[in-house]
């Protein structure tokens, strides 16, 4: 008979809880009790007293485990380490073919992902050095110009601030600031200037941001002169050993004829760069007290205010609004709005003048595509790691044999991770050290936190890296410390090994990723193209600029030497430049199609030859000529009387764009048009005024007798740029030998105000190119693996008449699968995204179904260019080499 | 003799293997004590006991043969050593010595009396 058995879990049990040395004896005691007692007193019994026996075998000298005779050192001992990174070096460079494609992998990621994380960290860190940061604010003026249309302007009226702060408890301090750029010279007969970037402010600048005085004082100059405040680096550039406190140097001027002397009054600590009050000096002008007025005109400055410490700005706010609409006896569309200004840089898409500024969208664009590429690169670590498992899984059932343990197995493969990761991080960092200066006149300004040069953000760095480097390696080490050693080596792989559905879904996503970003790169591309090939309704080739001056009366005089010049064909004095906005003035005037909406229209103004000039082409009339009264003297008509001159612009004639006489229901020409205010006598065609980020604007041209403020549009035989830009500068030199020429080609211009998109537009031709690199690198990878998992396969088809086409459409097949999906999936997620992206555009492209197709077309080529590279070599390779080892 | 050296449940023991001899493994001790003082007794308090009066010297043991209800696993069985009975020995000379020390008539005189349990 056989003895009664205890129940098997308890029984299980009580194995785990005894001591291995032990378990002979002690474990058979139990049995033969239980037998004992099963005897006399009955299952059930004996089962209770079974289970009371089980729980006081939990005592420490049953538990506790005899160490092995041999000695198993902790996985963490300084031995094994060490021979962590002997195993792991040499594993590394045994397979040398698979450590490169991983370290260059994962070098181009982790360089773009520091070189993105630089970039946006950077424009993060922007104002947020200044001591008061959370209370200073910009008053950003609102207009509301209809029930969802409002307009942000980022200077608001001179007198608000003082009348805030006479008002209201919160407000501390408050100061208007200006910034331009200006050139100065030391000496006031220099030729050149240097180019300063230049603040204008009040004295109360100081008790606002940290200006730190190290010489001179921060008082006005006693003298007649502009004081001025100069940094160190600034000081140390012009007058380099010198103290400059006290020196005067001279401004170019643009306006007035005679350089303005400055007294650099003090000497400051130099302003950070990462601000958007980025500067080399400051110009104190006192602040011209101006009243806040309820009727008539006021002028506008940009005003910083100083809040008191833990205020609700919110509240502040709607104070503020409540109180300017009473103010206002309820007739002002002006609101305020408080913006913070750590804000200032990132969100400032409104602010016209503001040179230093970024856009938040873009930073986000960037970092998203930096991070999606670590994340392909990261994925063809862990595809190959657990594709390459196959070759490492027989080692692991050896090491596990000879009594390694998982921890062991786990820390080893980790340390090859860390080592490739550590490696790659050298690298990176290499080239990221190098091409710093690249990226820096790429974006146009200098980078302030780098990796290189900020221990913080090093250190984090380094951290973020081992904690990638852990998580990407983790997997890997898991699965393949995972087998069972009996199976093995035997041979015998379980599915999980395959793991394949995870490695398709990975590949996939690497691929649907590089699809997406190739697709931007194109539409990108496209609306930039649109952009800047677009007919703007003028010929905007061959056509010069000289920038807005006063001409000392001498406008006239300059232009007909001008037209002597070989080339010149036509010049004109202008108040208004293509890119410089959309007019020069602008009027609001009934809609006569609906009652009781106004409508805006835009007027530019310049000599009767400026429609020639431009090229607009006429559509009904005339243009404007020297037969007809066109021009009125308006320099000395506002002078004498400013009513007259209002007036008699009233009933001027004018010319207007095709779209502005559609608006205006202007039919018959040459009588005074009420809502046109002047007299039309010509409709030209249609033309953009302003970049293309704003809609078409309906605009009248007016005609004025040489104007003193003008800037000068040159229209010139083509091929002939040099030539006139030689003989211009001649001319000036001759006219205004002491004012400072800026003369551009007009195209140029106008292609500069796109930077943006260019700039997108590389960038995204730049990350596309990694992005799909990185994934033929990867599925190259898996292509390599595949083939050598294969190759008996491969070797016994061969052997029973299997073509090499046939083997090679066999292993590339399901590669080239996985990215037909991902086509698929990239395709309207892409679609969708660009779309979102074209909206804000009011002249966008439209994405053309060959867009996709081409995309499709280059993915799959490169997959298959990869795939079949070693797909042949694995087809055409002897059926007797792979079958014959083993 | 470090007289805590040996405590009261490893005297029993102590005593249980001397009394066994030569057929002393853990069950039977155990099996020995239940029926001794009425009290379950575990293998695992036992075998912990035994482990420790061969540590200290007081007891030596070799493998015995497997049966079958011990699902033919071999038992361990324990002698006691000269030392061990030294030991024992000892322990019982001061409890004798004391036991005569105590005169009847005290005992009567407190209300207690041994000389019938």
């Amino acid at each position: 008979m056989r003895p009664p058995l205890p129940p098997r879990w308890l029984d299980k049990l009580a194995t785990r809880i005894c001591a291995p040395h032990l378990r002979e004896e002690l474990l058979g005691d139990l049995h033969e009790r239980y037998a004992l007692r099963h005897r006399r007193a009955g299952t059930r019994k004996a089962n209770f007293f079974f289970l009371r026996e089980v729980a006081a075998l939990c005592r420490p000298s049953i538990m506790r485990r005899n160490p092995s005779p041999y000695g198993t050192p902790s996985a963490f001992s300084r031995d094994m380490l060490r021979n962590y990174f002997k195993i792991g070096s040499r594993v590394l460079l045994k397979n040398s073919g698979y450590s490169l494609i991983h370290l260059t992998g994962l070098s181009i990621g982790l360089w773009a992902c520091m070189m993105v994380a630089t970039v946006v960290i950077d424009s993060l860190s922007y104002d947020r050095q200044w001591s008061r940061k959370d209370d200073i604010y910009r008053i950003v003026t609102v207009n509301k110009m209809g029930k969802d249309l409002s307009e942000r302007n980022s200077s608001s009226p001179i007198g608000l601030a003082p009348e805030l702060e006479k008002n209201y408890a919160e407000v501390e301090s408050w100061s208007t600031v200006d910034s331009f750029e200006k050139y100065f010279k030391i000496r006031p007969e220099d030729n050149d200037g240097i180019s300063t970037n230049l603040l204008t402010a009040d004295t109360s600048i100081s008790r606002i941001l940290d200006i730190k005085l190290l010489a001179g004082s921060l008082k006005h100059s006693t003298q007649k002169h502009w004081s001025l405040l100069v940094t160190r680096a600034y000081a140390a550039r012009i007058f380099p050993g010198q103290d400059p406190v006290g020196k005067i140097i001279y401004d170019i001027p643009t306006f007035s004829s005679e350089p303005t002397p400055y007294e650099i009054t003090g000497l400051i600590d130099d302003l950070p760069y990462n601000s958007h009050l980025r500067a080399d000096a400051i110009r104190f002008q006192a602040a011209k007290p101006e009243p806040l007025v309820n009727d008539g005109i006021m002028s506008f400055g940009r005003n910083y205010i100083l809040l008191k410490h833990g205020t609700d700005v919110t509240q502040f706010t709607k104070k503020v609004n409540t109180w300017y609409t009473r103010f206002m006896k309820n007739n002002s569309r002006e609101q305020f709005e408080f913006q913070p200004l750590k804000d200032i840089y990132l969100h400032s898409d409104f602010a016209d003048g503001q040179e230093v500024k970024a856009n938040i969208r873009t930073i986000y664009i960037f970092g998203g595509v930096a991070l999606l590429l670590l994340f392909i690169a990261c994925v063809n670590f862990v595809n190959l790691s657990t594709a390459k498992a196959f070759a490492r899984v027989k080692e692991a059932g050896v090491r596990k044999v000879l009594s390694g343990s998982r921890t062991q197995l786990v820390m080893q493969l980790l340390t090859e991770t860390l080592l490739l990761f550590g490696i790659s991080v050298g690298i990176a960092v290499f080239a990221y050290f190098f091409t710093l200066h690249p990226v820096e006149n790429f974006l146009g300004h200098r980078l302030v936190l780098t990796f290189t040069s900020n221990i913080l953000m090093a250190g984090g760095a380094l951290l973020m890296f081992f904690l990638t480097a852990l998580l990407t390696g983790l997997y890997p080490a898991w699965v393949i410390s995972g087998f069972k050693p009996a199976n093995t080596l035997r041979g015998i792989f379980t599915a999980s090994l395959g793991q394949t559905g995870l490695r398709k879904t990975l590949v996939v996503a690497q691929f649907s990723i590089s699809i997406i970003v190739l697709l931007a790169t194109i539409v990108v591309w496209q609306q930039f193209d649109l952009m800047k090939n677009k007919e703007l309704g003028y010929d905007k080739n061959n056509l010069i600029g000289i920038e807005q001056i006063s001409w000392n009366g001498k406008g006239e005089a300059f232009k007909s030497e001008l037209q002597r010049i070989p080339g010149v064909m036509r010049s004109s004095l202008s108040m208004w430049m293509p890119t410089e906005g959309a007019g020069y003035m602008q009027r609001e005037v009934d809609d006569p199609a609906h009652a009781g909406r106004r409508l805006r229209v835009w007027y530019i103004a310049g000599d009767v030859d400026l429609p020639a000039t431009l090229g607009l082409k006429l559509v009904k009339g005339r243009m404007f000529s020297n037969r007809f009264a066109d021009a009125i003297n308006a320099d000395s008509l506002r002078e004498k009387d400013f009513v007259k001159f209002e007036k008699a612009q009233m009933n001027q004639n004018s010319l207007m764009t095709a779209s502005a006489a559609k608006m205006l229901r202007i039919k018959q020409l040459d009588v005074h048009a009420k809502d046109a205010q002047s007299v039309p006598v010509g409709v030209v065609g249609d033309f953009h005024n302003e970049s293309l980020y704003e809609p078409m604007k309906p605009t009248l041209i007016l005609a004025q007798k040489a104007p003193e403020y003008a800037s000068m549009l040159i229209r010139i035989q083509p091929g002939t740029e040099m030539q006139v830009g030689a003989g211009v500068r001649k001319l000036w030199k001759h006219f205004f030998p002491e004012k400072l020429l800026r003369i551009h080609n007009i195209e140029d211009k106008l292609a500069k105000q796109y930077e943006a998109e260019s700039k997108l537009h590389q960038l995204f031709l730049f990350f596309s190119g990694l992005t799909m690199f990185l994934s033929a690198l990867g599925i190259f990878g898996l292509v390599v693996q595949a083939a050598e998992q294969r190759a008996k396969e491969v070797g016994i088809r061969k052997v029973l008449g299997a073509s090499v086409a046939g083997i090679v459409g066999l292993i590339s097949k399901d590669f080239v699968k996985l990215v037909v999906i991902a086509i698929m999936v990239a395709s309207p997620l892409a679609w969708y995204a660009l779309q979102k992206w074209l909206e804000s555009y009011p002249y966008r492209t439209t994405i053309h179904w060959w867009v996709f197709a081409v995309t499709g077309a280059m993915a799959l080529a490169v997959t298959i260019g990869t795939v079949s590279f070693q797909a042949i070599r694995a087809a055409t390779a002897d059926p007797v080499r792979s079958l014959r080892n083993e | 003799m470090r007289r805590s050296d040996l405590g009261e449940f490893e005297e029993i023991v102590l005593l249980a293997v001397a009394a066994l001899a030569p057929g002393a493994y853990s069950v039977s001790i155990a099996e020995e004590l239940e029926s001794e003082t009425g009290q379950t007794v575990s293998t695992g308090a036992v075998h912990a006991a035994l482990q420790r009066l061969e540590q200290k010297g007081y007891l030596s043991s070799h493998l015995g043969e497997a049966t079958q209800e011990r699902g033919g696993r071999r038992k361990r069985l324990f002698t006691v050593t000269a030392y061990g009975g030294k030991v024992l020995h000892e322990a019982r000379t001061v409890r004798n010595s004391l036991w005569n020390r105590i005169t009847p008539s005290e005992l009567s005189k407190m209300g207690l009396d041994f000389s019938n349990s």
